[in-house]
């Protein structure tokens, strides 16, 4: 049903018999208003009749529906959003129904904040026996849009509060699997690793974990995703991505697949600059890609590093003035690497 | 009237045309369409989007201001007295005036439904037409805006409950910056809050734990630049003595430019230009602004133009305020004649934020 065939089919709150003892308070703009917005007639009155009750404090059944007609024009206005909890309240409401109310309206907003505080008020109140709903809800939305923040950001909320943490990591899997280029989906991922009460935390995920981005990598090395993932496993403890030969290596595998190595060379790059001791077979891989040209004048030869800033100025042309910039400023520890 | 040079193969013109986007904010200046009546709460916010709109392109002559200060005074919610002004609600200004009531409506009670988000924005308009932020009642939205601050040290943006997360730190932040005065907040507090934001790729999440995200990330980095806990050389600082991690944020930041030369909100997605300024602002703040490629922004927010005035999110859509605004700040932080330079962690002209 489109909007238009909406309108028709609305009785005004005027001609209806049950609201004949409520005057509507229109909205007082004052003399000079500024950005006035066109208001259609539907939403000018239902707002009226919303401000006549909300002023009387009215809460009743009556008033709940037309708390539903104004959030479904206006599903951005917290106030009617707050004194529908409030008569909820009042009311002793079902909040089953409210879960489907939300919904309803959340198949057409479902960007839209309050709809998604209002969810979790109602799940809060629900408590843990709303876990196993809002976990579905959520994944109902992300097979529409997988990346809905406003459902991420609800799902995390369920899981520290409601629970339901066993079947999360497979989840994760899952929309790797679907689409292994999707951030949030790899966002959960650490999130899950790091948080979750039935795993062993960071370090004790981190191997099974690294294999899982490393395979990641190899098959689309041009994601960035997995790359950031792999760089968060170690945290704050670079020391430990230096030293673990698996991360050299996958850089050296993609540099030597020559295809879709930027990611390859920027990890490498920071590699060196927290003190990675290179191979020959880095000198090998790095000479393979820059071949005739030899910017640096002669350096290649001497700093693996100038080399790397080097080759990303050309292969990762949006980014120039960084690698420029990243040369300049490479630390002592990097500058010292000269690869036999 | 320059005859306008025409990409031959589209509609959109080689070059930011800065009449017609004025001409595109009298227009909505004087009435916004239907469309936006969902948009009804946050009128302000709107509004505020025009008027500095206008200042960035150095129009502000078209509105007058005395109307607008009028108006914007009008939506502030004042305590009756001391009494209430310490009952836990926040004391702030509404959005529009379809949640605020005058005190002789014959009403049961008086909603306070003043609104953090849009303190922030009226703040910002007064600010940008040049009224003297002294005259506003600022004890009461101060003192009260605590009540606002949650115990992990975020912000919610009503009292009666609402979501709590970045965006409202950096209304915080900035509202205690524009009033000169960090009495609104805990501040360590508030860095705590920020600092946990910070995900395992660089970037910020609006909540610990969410995805970074570009907007998220603005209002992280803006809000430690107005708090003081960001100077100005902080790309070349010794990590130990950086709060969060600078060369990991950067790197992040710097790889939101995508191939179109338009900016991402995060990994893998569409570029959409108010990205152009949540990121770039974020470059800008940490003095990083010159290693983007500049010319391939230019172009991307050039496809985006529309031929009605304003900006759209992508190429080829219609285009619509809040897009325009952060494509404008855009162009100005990308130096471009005719648009007004601006103060970038508080979203309003120099000259505005000086109060000169």
């Amino acid at each position: 049903m489109d909007s238009d065939e909406e309108e028709q089919k609305r009785v005004p709150l005027s001609r209806r018999p049950e609201w004949s003892d409520v005057t509507p308070l229109p909205q007082d703009d004052g003399p000079n208003p500024v950005v006035p917005i066109a208001y259609k007639e539907e939403f000018s009155e239902t707002m009226d009749y919303f401000r006549a009750v909300y002023l009387a404090d009215e809460r009743s059944p009556r008033t709940l529906q037309l708390t539903s007609e104004a959030i479904h024009l206006n599903p951005g206005n917290y106030t009617v959003w707050q004194f529908r909890r409030l008569i909820l309240e009042a009311l002793h409401a079902d909040l089953h129904d409210e879960l489907d109310f939300v919904e309803l309206i959340a198949s057409g907003n479902s960007k839209n904040y309050q709809i998604w505080h209002h969810r979790r008020w109602v799940a809060e109140k629900l408590g843990a026996a709303a876990m196993r709903k809002e976990l579905e809800f959520t994944q109902k939305i992300f097979s529409i849009d997988a990346k809905n923040y406003h459902a991420w950001s609800h799902r995390q909320w369920v899981l520290q509060a409601l629970g339901g943490w066993e079947d999360e990591l497979a989840y994760c899997q899952q929309l790797l699997e679907d689409d292994i280029f999707n951030n949030s989906a790899w966002n959960q991922r650490y999130f899950v690793v790091t948080r979750s009460p039935l795993l062993g935390g960071l370090e004790a995920m981190r191997e099974s974990e690294v294999r899982y981005a490393l395979e990641a990598i190899i098959a689309k090395p041009e994601n960035e995703s997995p790359w950031r993932y792999l760089r968060g496993l170690y945290k704050d403890d670079m020391e430990s991505w230096v030293r673990d030969p698996q991360v050299s290596s996958v850089c050296l595998k993609v540099l030597n697949s020559k295809f879709n190595f930027v990611f390859a060379l920027s990890t490498l790059l920071d590699l060196l600059c927290y003190g990675f001791q290179p191979s020959q077979e880095f000198k090998v891989a790095i000479g393979a890609l820059a071949p005739d040209s030899d910017p640096t004048g002669g350096a290649l030869e001497t700093n693996l590093a100038i080399a790397v800033c080097s080759l990303l100025e050309r292969v990762d042309p949006m980014r120039t003035n960084y690698w420029k910039w990243r040369k300049r400023v490479l630390p002592a520890q990097a500058l010292a690497v000269n690869v036999e | 009237m320059d005859s306008k040079c025409r990409d031959s193969d589209s509609n959109s013109p080689a070059f930011f045309d800065r009449d017609l986007h004025v001409r595109f904010l009298e227009m909505m200046y004087d009435l916004v369409p239907s469309a936006y009546q969902s948009q009804d709460i946050n009128r302000l916010t709107l509004a505020y989007f025009v008027i500095s709109g206008l200042d960035m392109l150095g129009a502000l002559d078209r509105v007058d201001k005395d109307d607008v200060i009028s108006w914007v005074l009008s939506l502030q919610a004042h305590p009756k007295n001391e009494a209430e002004l310490n009952s836990g609600q926040f004391f702030g200004f509404h959005g529009s005036r379809s949640s605020q009531f005058q005190p002789d409506d014959n009403a049961v009670w008086i909603p306070n439904g003043s609104h953090l988000a849009s303190t922030y924005c009226a703040l910002a308009i007064l600010k940008t037409v040049g009224y003297d932020l002294t005259l506003v009642d600022s004890q009461s939205i101060l003192k009260s805006m605590k009540n606002l601050q949650q115990p992990d040290g975020s912000f919610m943006p009503i009292h009666t409950g609402a979501e709590k997360d970045l965006r409202f730190v950096f209304c915080a932040a900035a509202i205690c910056s524009m009033l000169e005065n960090w009495t609104g907040m805990d501040r360590e507090k508030t860095k705590n809050y920020i600092i946990n934001c910070q995900s395992h790729d660089g970037g910020f999440g609006l909540m610990p734990g969410s995805e970074s995200h570009g907007g998220a990330t603005y209002c992280a980095v803006a809000s430690l630049r107005l708090m003081g806990f960001l100077e100005d050389d902080v790309l070349y600082k010794r990590a130990a003595s950086c709060i969060i991690n600078i060369p990991l944020l950067l790197d992040w930041s710097l790889q939101r430019q995508a191939i179109d030369g338009g900016f991402q909100g995060r990994p893998n997605k569409p570029s959409d230009t108010c990205y152009a300024f949540w990121v770039g602002g974020v470059l800008r703040i940490l003095g990083g602004y010159k290693l983007i490629d500049e010319k391939a922004l230019h172009q991307f927010l050039l496809t985006c133009q529309s031929e009605y005035g304003g900006f759209s999110k992508f190429p080829g859509e219609l285009p619509d305020i809040y897009h325009s605004y952060y494509s404008f700040s855009a162009f100005s932080m990308l130096e471009e004649p005719g648009v007004s330079p601006i103060c970038v962690e508080l979203g309003l002209t120099d000259v505005a934020a000086s109060g000169l």
